[in-house]
């Protein structure tokens, strides 16, 4: 089992070795348990594996769209061409019929009904380019169809088993449409695109056209004729499988890397959901949580209340935005930092994974104060905006978990044992989770 | 060969250490060769164990050598990497923190390099204390393979006490039984609450200046400058440039104190010049400029007022054009239908309308104003330079206002103007510039010289003016009059009511281009600006 | 098709039956037991705290008691009350000589102790001295803002008080026995009515040095603004005998 396991993951960086160095250049960005990876790539892996929902942001022609393209080629053995076929791009103009599916007209002249499916919502890889350029309604229609995995349309629906959404947006400013903060919250990461470099950049044109090495004429004749098929979804997916197989076995004797097939995929999924988090990484989320979404006056925070000057919770995170946080946000960190923590062969989840996940997980999920934008906006970072500030929250409250660490688990702990019905009391402490606990309890009391 | 054996101990326990340490974001340590320590060399001269610089650890392979046989390496290793981890993690973790300790121990030992001394020996206690209870560290057994001077035998005697931990220092050694009662003064103090640093670092002086003093003077005859402690110093090579400048920005906000922030950066102005801080980000401005104290305060003071940078106006051009797809319903108008995406059915499901938007684009970009501030600096006025002025600030929150927003700005700072107690600025985008001048003091009496005035106000077609007084001008009517021509935006912040401020409101109240805010609070003035600011970049129409 | 399941509500559990456990969002805790590391630090820092409460209740016991509306007049009637007040609550405390000291600095912090009136918590440092264990008492008060009179006040024979620093008015007042060392400048009335014992006072001194001395010596290595009405004992300015001397008039500045 132990070798298996390792298996996988070798497997899995050969791949992001493999994108690297040949398919899309940049310099790693992110450095975890002593390893440097892109987090571009590694985010992308990890969300094609994890089933997520990434958004990707960057400067025009900086690699949005192709590396995630490369990623789910690998991911899910597609070829290149069956992909670019599915990608739906946004404009304006986009309509359901184009990206969900439409009408078989010879029938529907007929008075039959039937749909004819689009690839986007047969294959389990879907890009969508420049998300924010869609009109609401089909960015709602989009995530919510990949929330669930349904796609329905005229009385039709095909269920996705397996499916990541790759989305990417240019920086969000006036003059285009700005994707508002429910429909952001559905993505589980954000990533940015970066610029790689004057010499990366320039090899970038040398070389090998690199959309054609991840290309297979005959596999993508077979996958259009298939999908284009009438057949039941159902029964083309071992057929999608047999071709994707055959896909990556051209790949693997070619280029050396071996793609991963469905089995693979399940049982790497299964293997990350049995990693734990540690005791340190949950107090660490649950603080990071708490002080995301409390607040002493109101209940909760949110966005359409102000703090109280003078409040006692000055000095958390509460007082430097304006929302609170959704239930997505737990559920992503957990399930990236499984997916980071898999991948590094470590034996469970510890808070430096969780650590390095959260300012992806959380960056595009905060509305800062205005205060706090203007007093940080002219920093000096490598990163996008939205990810420094969330790297710079992050380790501002890693600092507090630092100092007060154990008496928090240890208050976690007497609640835990308060739950069960022990005659204990909450312990107190000034950090926001503590009355978060004490709150858990007397709705337990009552 | 000493190095690579070193450095393999180091990456065999480096992930166990961060661990320990609860993951801190600071990179992978090295081993190295550091300081000039003369292997071989008689005495306590080890050399230095530990160096951090902007968070890169090395640790020193002859240092290591040195302790050989006294120690294992892997624990010394161990031990030096925990004390330079806490030093990030728990004191002094920031460079405010560090400079608030240093102006602390400053007060009781007087002298620039005994303060440094004893805030570096603090630092140290509370890390290593911390270490040991938190941390389960090697540490003790590291203090107990140094060798000691007068003064580390008194700590390591502290440490005996407040560890509970035999460190080989007898109270009849060195130290003797004079240093007992040091010893037992400085066992009281709390080092681990944090809150309590700056009244804590203050006992821990008053006990240890005899002792420093009586080393400075036995360095002084010796000839030497001073050893480094062991476990290696604490200068601003630890902090970046950005660091840095935030922990001015904190240290600014929390003394508000305009003396005790000028005595900190002359006293580190070497080190600041250093570590690249000076004006103006300090970029190529070179080592030979000396660096402004006051004007410093009143630059890092202002950044904790920004407002947001003005957005660049959405404007609807007022015409619709199809924008994007809607299903149609049964009983609605048939003209948006789009036949395309229908394929030329109407029934419902299938049939698709346009829906129709108002188009946007961006307004046409008028950019933001230049300003124009004019300030009083009147024997009635606060000395900039002696107390905080919230006159100043408040202009210097305006000025950087505009100047982030890519405008430049002016200044007019009178006194007695017509006797020559004026400077004028014109129109720039040098921030050191504009604060140099607003920071100027003159002390005399209160009059304007409208020459001056008003060439810079037709000198540019967009201006924003700011004055700042108590307007007790003795040419306010000249004002009033030429203010009553001008069309642009003026905000008149005066401090105190007076008779005169109330001819100055009363005279101009009819026109709406003129703002006029009486400032009870002094402390009130860099809000009120900020706030009219606030509405000028975010209203759509510019003034009458 | 979008055929969803039927739900029979006959089939339907009722909500009574079958209820599911609710789940404890601190399960995974359960087994965490936080092993508290104490080192003697956190003993002494926490048995410092106690004993400073303690001196703190009993100085403001004291105000309470003596300092009406926190008005207080120096006065000799007032004086002798004040600190066998001051006596009787310090007698019920164990502190040692460091607990002093912290006590003068913790006057000055105003969250801790929210008055300080110069006379009575004068009276009440005394009495502390007065009866510390220690024979040697040594005060660093040289960073304190406030100059504390009455500082000194029947420091009894066999007593050393040391302060590091300057002191107020009425510094060493009816001193018996005791020897009291300013290692800065006293103010005015210092060792007035002082029986026995030594005040040495390393920089300046006031006016109305000695009124109504008894006894004992006080030694200047300054300059001595004003002698009061001396009945006997001896003073001395730079090591020369300035009382019983030349004459000299007393109360006046010279």
């Amino acid at each position: 089992m132990e070798a298996e396991r390792n298996g996988y993951q070798k497997q899995i960086k050969a791949i992001y070795q493999f994108i690297s160095e040949h398919l899309y250049f940049n310099r790693p960005d992110i450095e975890v348990k002593g390893e440097h990876y892109n987090s571009t790539i590694l985010f992308s892996i990890l969300t094609g594996l994890k089933k997520g929902k990434e958004l990707i942001i960057g400067e025009p022609g900086l690699g949005k769209t192709t590396s995630a393209e490369f990623v789910c080629s690998l991911i899910y053995q597609i070829p290149l061409g069956v992909i670019w076929s599915s990608e739906v791009s946004g404009h304006p103009e986009q309509t359901e019929e184009k990206i969900v599916g439409r009408p078989d007209l010879g029938k529907l002249n007929r008075g039959e009904e039937d749909v004819v499916w689009t690839n986007f919502t047969q294959l389990p890889a879907k890009i969508v380019d420049e998300i924010n350029r869609l009109p609401e309604t089909k960015q709602s229609m989009i995530l919510d169809g990949v929330d669930r995995g349904n796609w329905e349309y005229l009385n039709e629906m095909i269920v996705n088993e397996e499916y990541s959404l790759f989305a990417t947006a240019n920086y969000q400013d006036g003059g285009t449409n700005t994707m508002i903060a429910p429909l952001v919250d559905r993505f589980d990461v954000m990533v940015e695109s970066r610029y790689p470099g004057a010499n990366l950049a320039f090899m970038v044109g040398k070389g090998e056209r690199k959309d054609q090495l991840l290309r297979h004429p005959k596999s993508e004749r077979d996958f259009f004729r298939l999908l284009k098929s009438k057949i039941h979804y159902e029964k083309k997916l071992p057929k999608m499988d047999e071709i994707s197989n055959g896909f990556g076995e051209y790949v693997h004797g070619t280029l050396g890397v071996k793609p991963l097939r469905r089995e693979d995929r399940d049982q790497i999924r299964a293997e990350m959901g049995d990693l734990l988090m540690d005791l340190d990484a949950s107090a660490f989320t649950r603080m990071l949580l708490a002080e995301f979404s409390f607040c002493e006056r109101y209940g909760q925070k949110r966005s359409v209340e102000t703090c109280e000057e003078g409040c006692h919770y000055t000095g958390y995170f509460c007082h430097e935005i304006k929302n609170c946080a959704s239930n997505r946000l737990p559920f992503s960190i957990r399930q990236y930092a499984q997916a980071l923590a898999w991948l590094l062969q470590d034996p469970e989840v510890d808070i430096e994974h969780v650590k390095s996940v959260v300012p992806y997980a959380l960056g595009h999920r905060v509305q800062w104060k205005e205060e706090v934008l203007a007093r940080k906006e002219r920093s000096k970072r490598d990163d996008p905006f939205p990810i420094f500030l969330a790297k710079d929250a992050v380790r501002a409250i890693s600092q507090r978990y630092r100092e007060q660490s154990d008496h928090l688990k240890d208050a976690l702990a007497a609640g835990s044992r308060i739950f069960q019905g022990e005659e204990l009391e909450p312990l107190e402490g000034d950090h926001p989770l503590y009355q978060e606990i004490k709150k858990d309890l007397e709705g337990r009391r009552r | 060969m000493k190095k690579e054996k070193h450095q393999a101990i180091l990456d065999e326990i480096w992930p166990r250490v961060k661990r320990k340490h609860l993951y801190p974001e600071i990179p992978m340590p090295k081993v190295g060769e550091l300081g000039d320590s003369e292997e071989g060399a008689a005495g306590k001269d080890e050399g230095v164990g530990l160096e951090m610089k902007e968070k890169q650890m090395t640790v020193n392979s002859a240092f290591l050598s040195s302790l050989k046989g006294r120690i294992p390496e892997e624990q010394a290793i161990e031990a030096l990497l925990d004390h330079g981890i806490t030093h990030y993690t728990f004191c002094p973790w920031d460079f405010h923190t560090h400079v608030a300790l240093y102006a602390e121990a400053k007060k009781v030992m007087g002298d620039k390099a005994l303060a440094k001394r004893a805030a570096n020996y603090f630092i140290d206690v509370v890390s290593d204390t911390h270490c040991v209870k938190k941390r389960f560290s090697d540490i003790p057994e590291l203090h107990r393979s140094l060798k000691k001077g007068k003064v580390e035998e008194v700590i390591a005697s502290l440490y005996q006490r407040i560890w509970g931990i035999d460190l080989g220092v007898s109270s009849s050694g060195k130290s003797g039984k004079g240093y007992e009662e040091a010893v037992r003064r400085l066992a009281r103090i709390p080092y681990l609450d944090r809150s309590r640093w700056n009244e804590s670092i203050l006992k821990f002086c008053r006990t240890m200046k005899p002792l420093l003093l009586e080393e400075q003077q036995g360095e002084g005859s010796q000839g030497g400058k001073g050893e480094s402690s062991p476990t290696g110093d604490h200068d601003f090579n630890n902090y970046s440039y950005e660091e840095i400048d935030e922990g001015m920005r904190e240290y600014a906000s929390e003394k508000m104190a305009l003396s005790e922030f000028r005595e900190m950066v002359e006293d580190f102005s070497e080190e600041l010049k250093e570590a690249g801080y000076g004006m103006e980000g300090g970029m190529g401005r070179g080592r030979g400029t000396s660096i402004d104290a006051d004007v410093l305060f009143y630059m890092k003071l202002a950044e904790n007022y920004a407002i947001p940078l003005r957005k660049v106006l959405v404007e609807e051009k007022g015409t619709l054009h199809p924008h994007s797809h809607a299903p149609w319903e049964v009983g609605s108008p048939y003209q948006d239908v789009d036949i395309w995406t229908s394929f030329g059915k109407i029934m419902p499901g299938i049939t698709q309308i346009w829906k129709k938007k108002e188009g946007k684009g961006r307004g046409r970009v008028e950019g933001t104003p230049d300003c124009l501030i004019a300030i009083d600096s009147s024997g009635s006025m606060i000395n900039p330079r002696k107390s905080l002025s919230y006159a100043v600030l408040g202009a210097a929150c305006a000025s950087n206002a505009y100047l982030r927003n890519g405008s430049k700005v002016a200044v007019y700072n009178f006194s007695d103007a017509p006797m020559g107690g004026k400077d004028t600025l014109d129109y720039t985008d040098r921030r050191e510039a504009i604060y140099r001048v607003l920071c100027k003091y003159f002390g005399g009496g209160t009059a304007l010289d409208l020459d001056d005035l008003v060439p810079l106000i037709r000198s540019r077609k967009n201006l924003d003016l700011f004055v700042i007084t108590d307007m007790k001008i003795t040419n306010l009517e000249a004002l009033i009059s030429y203010f009553g021509q001008i069309e642009n935006r003026v905000t008149a912040v005066h401090i105190g009511e007076n008779p005169y401020a109330a001819r100055f409101e009363k005279a101009v109240e009819k026109r709406s281009n003129i703002n006029i805010f009486t400032v009870k609070r002094k402390e009130d003035i860099p809000n009120i600006i900020l706030g009219k600011i606030r509405e000028y970049f975010h209203s759509t129409h510019r003034g009458p | 098709m979008k055929n969803l399941p039927h739900q029979n509500k006959d089939l339907a559990d009722p909500p009574s039956r079958n209820p599911r456990p609710i789940r404890n969002p601190f399960e995974e805790f359960k087994v965490y037991s936080f092993v508290k590391t104490d080192i003697p630090l956190d003993r002494i820092v926490e048995s410092t705290e106690v004993v400073m409460d303690e001196i703190r209740r009993g100085y403001e016991k004291l105000l309470e008691e003596e300092a009406k509306e926190l008005v207080w007049m120096v006065q000799y009637n007032t004086i002798i009350k004040a600190y066998e007040v001051a006596e009787r609550y310090v007698k019920e405390i164990r502190y040692s000589a460091e607990d002093i000291e912290d006590f003068c600095f913790a006057l000055e912090d105003t969250q801790r102790i929210p008055y300080l009136i110069p006379g009575p918590a004068g009276l009440y440092i005394s009495a502390l001295s007065n009866y510390a264990q220690e024979a040697e008492i040594v005060l660093k008060l040289s960073e304190l803002k406030t100059e504390i009179n009455l500082l000194g006040f029947r420091l009894p024979k066999g007593k050393r008080l040391i302060i590091e620093g300057d002191t107020g008015d009425f510094t060493g007042i009816g001193v018996e026995g005791g020897e009291l060392v300013v290692e800065g400048n006293a103010k005015n009335w210092t060792g007035a009515g002082m029986r026995s014992g030594k005040i040495l006072v390393k920089k300046n001194i006031g006016l109305h040095t000695g009124e109504w001395m008894m006894g004992g010596e006080i030694h200047v290595e300054g300059r001595v603004r004003g002698l009061g009405n001396i009945v006997e004992g001896k003073v001395f300015e730079r090591d020369k005998l300035v009382y019983p001397g030349k004459a000299r008039y007393p109360s006046l500045y010279y």
